[in-house]
């Protein structure tokens, strides 16, 4: 029995349904995180987990019990919210500690467990302070204080980081994450950004449209999206449209040019398929062994860590991504090059 | 993603409540204008306050009044706006002083002072409506202020004002044709909302011993029955029109200007 | 359409100004900038400034010539100005209390009350237009709904068989006044809670329900303190307004009630006093009292934008 269990939930606003048959079962202590873009149904998924919607159809069960009815004020999760949501007129102390407070816990009790969790997200002294005088950041990890002070069974975050600057967003996701693990508290967030669900996450679900379009691991997700959208959606794609020449060896022809893949071939010969193909998978040069195209350099991106070459293949381009080196000689725009892959690195995606 | 929450009984009570008590006097005013002639229900109330001469000459001095005070109080808000928005945010602090002090010297004080000082010789100028003027220009200079200011704010005047200075524009080009129709929505607000206060104050027009509307009103309130009615009854549909003029002209901005709000 | 004290004021101004200097300061644009606000400045010294000062100067004045306190002192012992201001001050605090209160309700019903759009929208216009609906044809109108012949009087008369103004009702005293003050008094106050009720976060209200929270802890913890400045500091506007009117009580009963408004209006028209000293020492009194309601007012809204960002 899974410790969160959303069987089958819909919900809709009067129109097209915000979330359509949502299922997951999600195990104790495990980071769940719901990826996708704005208005595919993630955050009314998690805010009918919290109380905030009330589900059209389904139950969400919490360690066996039937919560889809329960109040929000009665269910015992601890949510974070984007906009932090603290409350003005309170300090930080009096923030964190409003749930025991208002669980009516003695005050000793109260001090203690504030202080515990300002130790946690490392504000030891900030107790004092007012929200408007502490940056986002600040304001983000006393709201995540306040929502673990209660010790809450779940806890949800609601794009926690989107409000933040860049460096401040990857610092916290990473506090976040090592709060969480050491509290071993089942969580569900829920985010936009794919980086954050990846680094994050024991697992990711993909939302598009209010469908779950992919449930698995992030790497799972990563090198076997099951769709066209979460293959597009997460990280950068090449996308080819190619022939099939032999469905048996699986051998694909784009321009004349032949390759093999190893993933099985969808389609009969001299079929048009798409073929995928993840930027990183593939280097300058021609290996024995492995599949190669040939092309004209058109761009090239340097991006730091990473050397982003567009090549023309004739009337498709794909991206390709060498790892920075100092020695590395970048390939010069319009020169002709070589590219390579293993033939595991590419796979025959399913039409939607 | 809006909750609906289910309306509560006390909700509907207070705001019945509250219709209440806001449209009994307007129909009791309008009902006993009507009862002019005994028995029945007619407009003569109406008809003898138009045909009163007093009625039309008072109305068009308080419209020349309200007038000239537009002018003067415009001439005087929208530049001092414009330039404490663009140069000279120090200056705020002492302006928004300035709008609040009508406030603290209310209309019976401040005549007081004016005509202690402006009344007696060597100054006389209580022999013409400057100090008429002058007052209704401190009634609503901080509508006029806050107004315009308004109206600058949700503009950003200083980005407009430098994207139209780095394509080569020169100043009278750029207060023209860029800030002047944009202000269009905070000015006419303050026009409106001055027009309104203009015709129906009376504490000024009654103590300078003008002949405005006000006073013709007080007046006339205290020598008959049923007309006096009746003019309140035009005279809230004057404060009624002007308040929807306001409302008309700053539907598409969302700014509204004329009422105290969250920035 | 009279005017008692129009004020719209933002119960969340700005503080300091909003932008930095478009450009740094070189001498020539300087100046120019400087005599753009010159004229409102000098309107403002003469016409307010100075009258202000010369009342506060004069209040010292001896009928003679010459330096007193005889005129403050008259003002707050003798009978008759005493109870002019006790008058006032009464109107004055029942009108804000009750304007207050009333007013907060209201606003409540159609900003969270959960009453339909539309509603919220028609009380605010309504509002706008019922705050500038004082002064004299107010007056009238509350003689038609309250008076010997009013509205409400003769229907009262017919349901109930009770002639109110027999028993002693009347509308031409304190309390009367009162009842009209508040014509223009809770508009103001829909006017300013409307948007700051509207500034009250859905976030909070959900996060104390997700700490466990009920509606009773979110307005007790939460809410009321938030509002609590912009409530205050609207609270003591209200009493300004109502403390410096003066049409309305005027057109009720010429110079018969006695407000300290009308004493001055008294004075002015014709030296009723003697001695003009003891009407700048009224008038000193109501500057004191309103700028302490100012000071209350600005302190207030200072805390309000202080929390809410």
């Amino acid at each position: 029995m899974a410790y969160l269990q959303l069987a089958h939930l819909s919900k809709s606003f009067g129109g097209p349904a915000a979330v359509d048959d949502f299922d997951l079962a999600i195990e104790k202590a495990e980071f769940v995180s719901l990826l996708g873009p704005s208005g595919c149904g993630k955050t009314t998924t998690l805010r009918m987990v919290a109380g905030f919607e009330v589900p059209d159809q389904g139950r969400i069960l919490l360690d066996g019990n039937d919560i889809t009815e329960m109040p929000p004020n009665q269910r015992h999760l601890g949510m974070v919210f984007q906009a932090y949501a603290l409350f003005p007129n309170m300090t930080v102390a009096d923030n964190v500690g409003f749930g025991l407070k208002v669980a009516k816990r003695p005050k000793d009790q109260i001090t203690k467990r504030v202080e515990e969790m300002l130790g946690l997200i490392k504000m030891p002294k900030l107790g004092d302070r007012y929200p408007y005088q502490l940056s986002g950041g600040q304001q983000q990890r006393v709201a995540l204080a306040r929502a673990l002070a209660i010790s809450p069974q779940v806890l949800l975050l609601d794009e926690p980081l989107s409000a933040l600057d860049a460096k401040i967003r990857v610092e916290l996701r990473v506090e976040i994450r090592r709060i969480q693990q050491e509290l071993r508290i089942t969580t569900l967030y829920v985010t936009h950004d794919q980086e954050e669900a990846l680094s994050l996450s024991d697992r990711v679900v993909v939302m598009s449209a209010g469908h779950m379009e992919q449930v698995g691991s992030p790497s799972e997700i990563y090198n076997f999206p099951n769709t066209p959208f979460v293959a597009s959606f997460v990280g950068t794609l090449n996308q080819l449209r190619c022939k099939v020449v032999d469905v048996g060896q699986g051998k694909l022809s784009y321009n004349d040019q032949v390759f093999e893949t190893r993933a099985p071939v969808r389609g009969a010969q001299g079929d048009t398929v798409t073929v995928m193909l993840r930027p990183e998978q593939m280097h300058i040069g021609s290996l024995s062994d492995e599949n190669q195209l040939t092309g004209k350099v058109e761009m090239v991106t340097f991006l730091g860590s990473i050397v982003r070459v567009r090549v023309g293949l004739g009337q498709a381009t794909v991206v390709l991504d060498l790892l920075n080196k100092r020695s590395l000689e970048l390939p010069r725009v319009g020169e002709p090059i070589t590219v390579s892959f293993p033939p595991h690195a590419c796979w025959v995606m399913a039409e939607a | 993603m809006k909750e609906t929450r289910r309306a509560s009984v006390w909700a509907w009570l207070w705001f019945i409540l509250g219709m209440l008590y806001f449209f009994i006097p307007l129909v009791a005013t309008f009902e006993f204008s009507l009862r002019m002639l005994k028995g029945r229900y007619t407009f003569e109330a109406y008809r003898v306050a138009f045909t009163d001469p007093r009625f039309l000459q008072s109305f068009g001095y308080s419209l020349l009044w309200a007038t000239l005070t537009i002018i003067f109080s415009m001439l005087l808000v929208v530049p001092t706006a414009y330039w404490v928005h663009l140069r000279l945010p120090k200056v705020r602090p002492w302006v928004e002083f300035v709008t609040l002090m009508p406030f603290v010297v209310p209309a019976v004080v401040l005549i007081f002072g004016l005509i202690r000082l402006y009344g007696h010789p060597p100054l006389v100028l209580t022999s013409t409506p400057i100090l008429l003027i002058v007052g209704y220009t401190v009634l609503s200079l901080p509508y006029m202020f806050r107004s315009v200011d308004s109206g600058l704010r949700a503009i950003d005047v200083r980005t407009l004002t430098e994207a139209a200075q780095s394509l080569g524009a020169g100043w009278p080009t750029i207060l023209g044709q860029v800030i002047f129709p944009n202000l269009r929505v905070g000015i006419l607000s303050g026009v409106f909302l001055t027009f309104a206060i203009v015709m129906g104050e009376f504490t000024f027009a009654a103590l300078l011993s003008w002949p405005a509307f006000g006073p013709y009103i007080e007046e006339i309130g205290s020598m008959r029955a049923y007309t006096p009615q009746a003019v309140s009854v035009l005279s809230f549909a004057v404060t009624w029109l002007s308040i929807g003029l306001i409302q008309w002209v700053g539907r598409g901005s969302g700014a509204q200007t004329q009422v105290a709000g969250t920035r | 359409m009279g005017l008692e004290h129009p004020v719209r004021i933002d119960p969340y101004p700005a503080i300091a100004g909003d932008a930095p200097k478009a450009r740094p300061p070189s001498s020539r644009k300087f100046s120019w900038a400087w005599i753009g606000v010159v004229p409102f400045f000098l309107f403002a010294i003469l016409f307010l400034l100075l009258p202000a000062a010369s009342i506060v100067v004069r209040s010292f004045e001896k009928l003679g010539g010459g330096v007193t306190l005889d005129n403050l002192r008259a003002v707050v012992t003798q009978r008759d100005f005493v109870n002019a201001y006790r008058v006032s001050l009464t109107i004055s605090l029942i009108t804000s209390l009750g304007g207050a209160v009333f007013g907060f309700l209201l606003a409540y019903a159609v900003c969270l009350g959960g009453l339909p759009r539309g509603l919220r929208s028609f009380l605010v216009t309504f509002s706008g237009v019922a705050s500038n609906f004082a002064g004299v044809p107010l007056a009238f109108a509350f003689i038609a709904t309250m008076g010997n012949a009013g509205l409400v009087t003769r229907i009262i008369e017919g349901l109930f068989n009770i002639d109110i103004h027999a028993h002693g009702f009347t509308i031409y005293n304190m309390y009367g006044l009162s009842i009209v003050y508040m014509y223009f008094q809770f508009p103001l106050m829909v006017l300013i809670m409307a948007p700051a009720l509207d500034g009250l976060r859905r976030e909070w209200r959900e996060a104390c329900e997700n700490l466990g929270g009920t509606g009773f802890h979110y307005w007790r913890h939460v809410a009321f303190p938030i509002l609590l400045p912009t409530l205050l500091g609207t609270m003591i506007l209200l009493f300004g307004n109502a403390f410096g009117a003066y049409a309305t009580a005027y057109a009720f009963s010429g110079s018969f009630i006695n407000l300290v408004t009308i004493v001055i209006g008294a004075q002015i028209q014709g030296d009723v006093l003697y001695n003009p000293g003891l009407g700048n020492a009224l008038a000193l009194g109501m500057i004191i009292i309103m700028a302490l309601c100012m000071v209350g007012y600005v302190a207030m809204q200072r805390r309000a934008a202080r929390w809410v960002r």
